[in-house]
């Protein structure tokens, strides 16, 4: 009891801390929904926090730890890693980034072959933007509402993010058109458009979801215009959604993929954008064109190929698939059980969305109350009215059984 | 390219793959050294999926070096063998040394426990890096924002400068260089960087470094930031002056602009300070930084805010408006805070201030003796710049330094200055010896020059020699050249 009480002073010195350092509204933010532990460690699909709290955790650091927190064989390559390299020269062509690449170029279907890597996922979504303008030299870029990329330049353009016009002109010549429908990308793209922009599932808004019909017309029309097909696969990638990637399920392929930090299963900020051949020719003319201190990181290079080893031998994408029709049929019993609190469930594959009829305070609730039943979930940036449940891919039928029970309760509560 | 000729890529490679695995299906492993034509196989792979522009462009001047034994302010070429000093530390990645011990051990610990954590939850890493990192800084910059990258940190600075004034437009420097992402290449001070990716966002008005009457120029009621580098690293090493400086924070407290310092070069010991900003008693509103905050290890990095209006309010109002993942994770909080330590207890910036004083007048010494191809030497700490007559002679040189074990690039924003950036950890002897290989490349450089110099003077051939993509062709060629006779030599000895 003791050694609880000191714990708990101890956290409430680092709520205060960190109001200070940070803000109060943002540790206003997490209390709202139940947030405000002091995380400890990772371990498979757990989480616990250091005033004893034990969580399964659904948020996986936004669908990036698909192998689970701190996977083990991971965590042993990356401590011998260590002592075998670093960051590197940043400007130097290293076997690191090279292997990497050619492992990235077999792991990722289809014609996407080449890499470049980036820290962040909006700065891969930059240099995609980036890459599109300069192989077309055309400025529009076109992009589809409701979809989330990043804080950088281009990606903030690119985002629905509430509130963005307070910093001013953003980038010019960027066009949202509304999302399925192909008459207004038809009117959208022309001969004047370099990139046509985004996320087959928009995870943040409802997993709202490109059909197959949509994202051939869109692949069409980019193949008609000799516009530059770009898919953001952040949250889709990697088995998340039963496949390795969500576009081979939809059966098209775009020129350029942004892939996000589950190519490291979380173990290191790792982003990329792999690209085909002909778009690697601009930076054959161009080298050094863009640059990325952190970006290849021979060390994260390392981690990454840790990754792409464990991906292959544990298929998690097979895992993802079966536990995701469990943890589907489970929601949905939940929400026909709840039609006055549940509006609807989205998504596929380990990756779903609930959205709560009492909108985002109810979202709020619903996190507050899901940390109480031992559950860390994460409302959607987008559609804040939102729940997602994202966790590790090698999840077991108990823990989805416990997650389902978890939903039953937190409902029942709310 | 010669070297690459002769066999297809797919023989190529299994030669590679069969001496090393015996089993093609797997991919190959770094290894310790490479011969050449592990070496041509890894250029090929980094052709095939990256860029082979990348690898002609360095190989032209000898620097596509394969680095192993990375310790402290040198490593060695997997090829050769050869050691060099790294003189350019991933354009000051590697203040507290390459590979150093208590940064590695601290990692390494960490990775028993941790992971990234989970964006956005609080942890005692993350809080306690932020605290400290704000007590380093000076004055009231007492906030922090954690991002992942220098560039992401960059955008973050823009942004909450935009965001907090209300204001659009944004004042930088001419050569300036501050990142590639949207914000960041807006506020590049080089159109080379930019040309390609056009329209990038309205309101950035590029002006002279070290000039205020400039900025007085363009400044207005709609001016939201001043962004500038203390120490312009890709520009050239450009120092700012204190009366600049001074000039600058009367000047953003007149009209309501926030000042904001670019640390991502100069911060954490480099300029002989903890902060460039210390050299000039000038706290700027917002100051942003990477680099050696990740000890070269794991990436991070920072926006630092002072703790005043409109900052404070704005942030309380929107506590995500950067929102960075990546950035402040648990292991590159663990990490940083090693590299903080130190820093810290090794007092690490009185040796960048007592190495560069050496460095610095060692290379004013030779530079006396060369004075017609040098034309200035300049920098703070150990952040130093070689200015050359003539672009072309920055290739030329980093290829002798090359010969010599010493691996300098040329700022990419000024490729006639050669940039000294070596971990702050170097010591006087190896302070010394570095300047005995600068002198002999110079030595070195000099036969060249007999020969370019004169052709140099001829304006046609001046702007010939200058231009990089000749340099590329011509280099290459040359190297070709030598590999070469190299292999016949190879081939007869072996005979």
């Amino acid at each position: 009891m003791k050694k609880a009480d000191g714990s708990h002073n101890r956290a409430r010195g680092l709520f205060d801390t960190a109001e200070k350092v940070f803000s109060r509204s943002y540790v206003n933010l997490l209390r709202e929904k139940g947030h405000d532990v002091i995380e400890q460690e990772g371990d498979g699909s757990w989480m616990t926090d250091a005033q004893g709290g034990r969580y399964l955790d659904c948020y996986a650091s936004a669908g990036t730890y698909n192998l689970g927190r701190r996977n083990r064989a991971i965590a042993r390559r990356f401590m011998k890693a260590v002592h075998e390299t670093d960051q590197g020269n940043f400007v130097m062509p290293s076997d690191y980034k090279a292997l990497l690449a050619q492992r990235i170029a077999s792991f990722v279907p289809g014609r996407l072959d080449c890499v470049l890597f980036g820290v962040t996922r909006g700065e891969s979504m930059d240099a995609a933007c980036k890459l599109a303008r300069g192989a077309t030299s055309r400025p529009g870029i076109v992009t589809v509402d409701g979809g989330c990329y990043g804080e950088t330049g281009f990606a903030l353009s690119l985002t629905a993010k509430a509130g963005k016009e307070q910093f001013g002109g953003l980038i010019p010549e960027v066009l949202a058109v509304p999302f399925g429908d192909e008459d207004a990308a038809l009117r959208a793209v022309t001969d004047r458009t370099a990139a046509f922009v985004m996320e087959p599932i928009q995870a943040e808004n409802h997993c709202r979801e490109s059909s197959r019909e949509y994202a051939l017309r869109i692949r069409r029309l980019c193949d008609a215009t000799k516009t530059v097909l770009i898919f953001d696969e952040t949250q889709t990638g990697f088995g998340r959604t039963g496949t390795r990637f969500f576009f081979e399920q939809l059966g098209v392929e775009p020129d350029i993929l942004v892939i996000g930090e589950a190519v490291t299963s979380g173990m290191f900020p790792m982003t990329a954008m792999v690209f085909t051949p002909e778009l690697k020719r601009f930076f054959d003319i161009h080298p050094l064109i863009h640059l990325c201190t952190f970006g290849g990181h021979d060390l994260g290079c390392v981690v990454a190929m840790a990754a792409l080893d464990e991906y292959e031998l544990a298929e998690p994408w097979v895992n993802a698939r079966m536990m995701g029709q469990r943890l589907a049929s489970g929601l949905h019993a939940c929400a026909q059980e709840f039609p006055d609190k549940a509006a609807s469930v989205a998504g596929r594959g380990l990756l779903f969305s609930l959205r709560l009829a009492g909108g985002e305070p109810a979202a709020k609730a619903f996190c507050a109350r899901a940390m109480r039943e031992g559950l860390l979930v994460e409302t959607g940036r987008v559609d804040t009215s939102t729940v997602l449940f994202r966790p590790s891919l090698l999840v077991s039928e108990d823990e989805v059984d416990r997650i389902v029970q978890a939903v039953r309760t937190i409902l029942a509560g709310l | 390219m010669i070297g690459l000729q002769g066999v297809s890529a797919q023989e190529r490679g299994m030669s590679f793959l069969i001496k090393h695995r015996g089993d093609s299906m797997k991919p190959a492993k770094v290894e310790r050294m490479m011969d050449g034509k592990e070496r041509d196989y890894v250029q090929h792979l980094f052709g095939k999926h990256i860029s082979m522009g990348q690898v002609r462009y360095l190989r032209c001047a000898h620097l596509d070096v394969y680095e192993r034994d990375r310790k402290g302010a040198c490593f060695v070429d997997a090829v050769t063998g050869k050691r060099f000093f790294d003189c350019f530390s991933s354009a000051g990645c590697f203040n507290v040394g390459r590979g150093n011990e208590r940064v590695k051990a601290a990692l390494e610990d960490a990775l028993a426990r941790h992971d990234m954590g989970s964006h956005l939850l609080l942890s005692e890493h993350k809080v306690r890096f932020a605290e400290r990192l704000a007590s380093l800084c000076p004055g009231d910059l007492d906030k922090v924002v954690l991002c992942a990258s220098g560039a992401d940190a960059c955008a973050g600075a823009i942004k909450l400068a935009k965001g907090a004034t209300g204001r659009n437009d944004v004042i930088t420097m001419n050569k300036a260089y501050h990142g590639h992402e949207g914000f960041s290449l807006s506020a590049n001070g080089k159109d080379y960087y930019k040309e390609l990716f056009l329209p990038l966002m309205p309101g950035f008005h590029v002006v002279e470094f070290n000039d205020l009457d400039a900025v007085r120029r363009v400044a207005s009621e709609n001016t939201a930031a001043v962004v500038l580098e203390p120490v312009q690293g890709e520009g050239g090493i450009h120092v700012a002056t204190k009366e600049y400086m001074t000039g600058l924070r009367k000047l953003c407290d007149e009209l309501g602009v926030m000042l904001i310092f670019d640390e991502v070069q100069t911060g954490f010991g480099r300029t002989g300070t903890m902060w460039a900003m210390e050299h000039y008693d000038v706290i700027p509103d917002i100051m942003f930084t990477a680099k050696s905050i990740s000890g070269g290890l794991y990436p991070n990095g920072a926006v630092v805010y002072r703790a005043i209006e409109p900052l404070v309010s704005y942030v309380e109002k929107n506590p995500l408006f950067h929102d960075s993942h990546g950035g402040g994770s648990d292991l590159g909080c663990i990490v940083s805070q090693a590299v903080l330590d130190d820093i810290v207890e090794n007092r690490l910036w009185e040796n960048a201030a007592a190495m560069g004083a050496r460095l610095k007048e060692g290379i004013q010494e030779i530079a006396s003796k060369n004075r017609d191809c040098v034309k200035e030497v300049r920098g703070l700490g150990l952040m130093i710049g070689i200015e050359y007559v003539h672009e072309f002679i920055g290739a030329l040189m980093a290829e002798c330094l090359a010969r010599q074990g010493v691996w300098a690039v040329y700022s990419g924003n000024a490729p006639q200055v050669m940039r000294f950036q070596v971990p702050i950890t170097i010591g006087g002897h190896e302070v010394d010896d570095l300047l005995d290989r600068i002198r002999a490349a110079f030595d070195a450089m000099r036969w060249y020059l007999v020969l370019l110099m004169p052709l140099a003077r001829i304006p046609f051939v001046g702007a010939l020699l200058n231009n990089v993509h000749l340099q590329i062709w011509a280099f290459n060629l040359v190297r070709d050249l030598e590999e070469f006779v190299g292999k016949i030599m190879n081939r007869r000895g072996g005979a």
